[in-house]
């Protein structure tokens, strides 16, 4: 283990001091496999944070917790400045409407066309009624994506990598403060991998939003990352830019670069 | 032994807890702001409308079956008279809520398993938690109203088939008018076998919905777990229906009898 790594560094591209996400010895428990053992992190302002790790390590809950989706056994648990276990259900939500939340499948609503997918937040959470408005938030969203002409498409008929660019489009339509992603470039063709993930900077830097990355995809983590922590039997055992870690002496850590 | 037992009990209790909160969210959502119109009259339409050909033929059959099940021992006992009134009641009685609930309850509670629990195992339902959309608004509540309006509307229809099937049946070895077979069959329905029968196939739609629902949004993770929870609603509606019939039953007797 390298000690010297496993400190809360800042990184140049970090654009502010401000912490919207600060977790302190968060632990979270199925039954008797406890999957977070130790977790501490902060995530400033216009920060992207990839997180790597073996699979079933437990980097999923960790992002599930923040959105509120689980709850932490023990351990802080901070976003934007509220802790997320006292919140009250519609406290809750407000906070949600300020998250957003890439799920590896998309997740798109499949019996809705994507127009439908990217106006149910409008409605359903912001209550906008006015049509031509909903119209232009969607249709500015999607130009972002780079998909204007799948307006009227089911989920159905999108390849992956579309269904990954109009799940991008749907949490960015509520122009969120922090964004999650679930493995954003699973499955995906190297060529698009490699645009989604210049897609994460593009749409960070247009919406300037603080991100938390889980990936295996060492090109995507390249790309997207200010700053790489390395999960490891339910704790972040390193914490480093990817150059830092790519050449750091431990093994564990290096193989993630090889 | 023992511990075995005692945990099946405390899963037991388990889901009943549950189920109690999930209630308490249903009910909950119902009166907040910003009912799903669009949604609920699209449910009403998958659930009603979608259902008319399977109930209307399942309703007619019953009729002519029990016509022509019952027709000949009457004959023996010269009590051919007595055909209509009998099909009537035991129709609106007791046959015709129980056997279109069970049918709604293959149809639509699977349906709604496999729909909810699909979206579970594909995230969607996540999604629109963290989206801060409300799931149990937009999924929940319009399926269970759906189904408590349009089960009770699919069973008064399937009656009314069935009493035309049982006119067909008649009409299959003799020849009775109908109206002559209708109004026969209406004088002998009172309103103790009306009101107490249609009260209960609310029941049966609430039950029907609110299963179907509950294990869609409780499956676990995976492919399989879809199939699990779509045979779970069928499995627990009806034993549901079966209780809620009984129940239903006693306290007609109560207040009627």
């Amino acid at each position: 283990m390298d000690d010297t790594l496993v400190q809360d560094k800042k990184t140049p591209a970090a654009t502010d001091d401000e912490v919207v996400i600060r977790i302190e010895h968060l632990k979270k428990s199925f039954g008797d496999n406890e999957v977070l053992k130790d977790i501490n992190l902060e995530l400033h302002k216009g920060e992207n944070i990839v997180v790597l790790g073996r699979s079933g390590q437990g980097k999923s809950v960790t992002i599930q917790c923040i959105a509120g989706l689980l709850e932490p056994d023990e351990g802080l648990l901070e976003v934007l400045g509220k802790e997320v276990k006292a919140l009250s259900p519609d406290e809750l939500r407000e906070l949600r409407m300020k998250i957003g939340f890439l799920f590896q499948s998309g997740a798109l609503y499949d019996s809705m066309t994507v127009r439908e997918n990217l106006a149910f937040p409008l409605t359903r959470v912001l209550k906008m009624k006015d049509e031509a408005e909903i119209e232009k938030r969607v249709k500015e969203v999607l130009e972002s994506v780079g998909l204007e002409d799948a307006i009227d498409k089911l989920p159905s008929d999108l390849s992956g990598g579309m269904r990954k660019r109009v799940g991008l489009a749907r949490t960015l339509i509520l122009r969120p403060e922090i964004m999650l992603y679930d493995e954003p470039t699973t499955g995906l063709d190297p060529i698009t991998s490699r645009e989604i993930s210049e897609l994460i900077i593009k749409l960070q830097e247009k919406y300037e939003t603080s991100s938390i990355i889980i990936t295996h995809d060492m090109n995507c983590a390249r790309i997207v990352a200010d700053r790489i922590v390395v999960m490891n039997d339910g704790e972040y055992i390193a914490t480093g830019t990817y150059d830092e870690l790519a050449n750091s002496p431990d093994d564990l850590i290096n193989n993630f670069f090889k | 032994m023992a511990s075995a037992l005692t945990s099946s009990i405390n899963r037991y209790m388990e889901t009943v807890g549950d189920q109690v909160l999930f209630t308490g969210r249903f009910a909950r959502n119902i009166f907040r702001g910003g009912f799903e119109w669009g949604e609920f009259i699209r449910q009403c339409f998958i659930v009603g409308y979608l259902s008319v050909g399977l109930v209307g033929i399942t309703g007619f059959i019953i009729g002519l079956v029990m016509t022509l099940q019952t027709q000949p021992t009457l004959k023996d006992f010269g009590a051919e008279s007595y055909v209509p009134g009998m099909v009537s009641i035991s129709i609106i009685r007791e046959i015709g809520p129980v056997i279109i609930a069970l049918i709604c309850a293959g149809k639509i509670a699977s349906s709604i398993g496999a729909e909810l629990g699909s979206m579970k195992v594909t995230e969607q339902i996540d999604a629109m938690e963290v989206s801060a959309a409300n799931p149990v608004q937009y999924l929940v509540v319009t399926r269970i109203l759906a189904c408590t309006i349009m089960v009770p509307l699919l069973t008064i229809m399937a009656d009314g088939l069935a009493m035309l099937g049982g006119w067909v049946g008649v009409n299959i070895q003799d020849h009775v008018s109908a109206t002559l077979f209708f109004k026969k069959s209406f004088k002998a329905l009172e309103f103790s076998d009306v009101v107490p029968s249609v009260i209960k196939t609310f029941f049966f739609g609430y039950a029907i919905g609110f299963v179907g629902c509950y294990k869609g949004y409780h499956s676990a993770r995976g492919t399989e777990s879809v199939g699990k929870a779509a045979n779970s609603a069928v499995v627990s509606a009806s034993l549901w229906i079966i209780l809620i019939d009984a129940i239903a039953v006693q306290i007609t007797n109560l207040i009627y009898y």
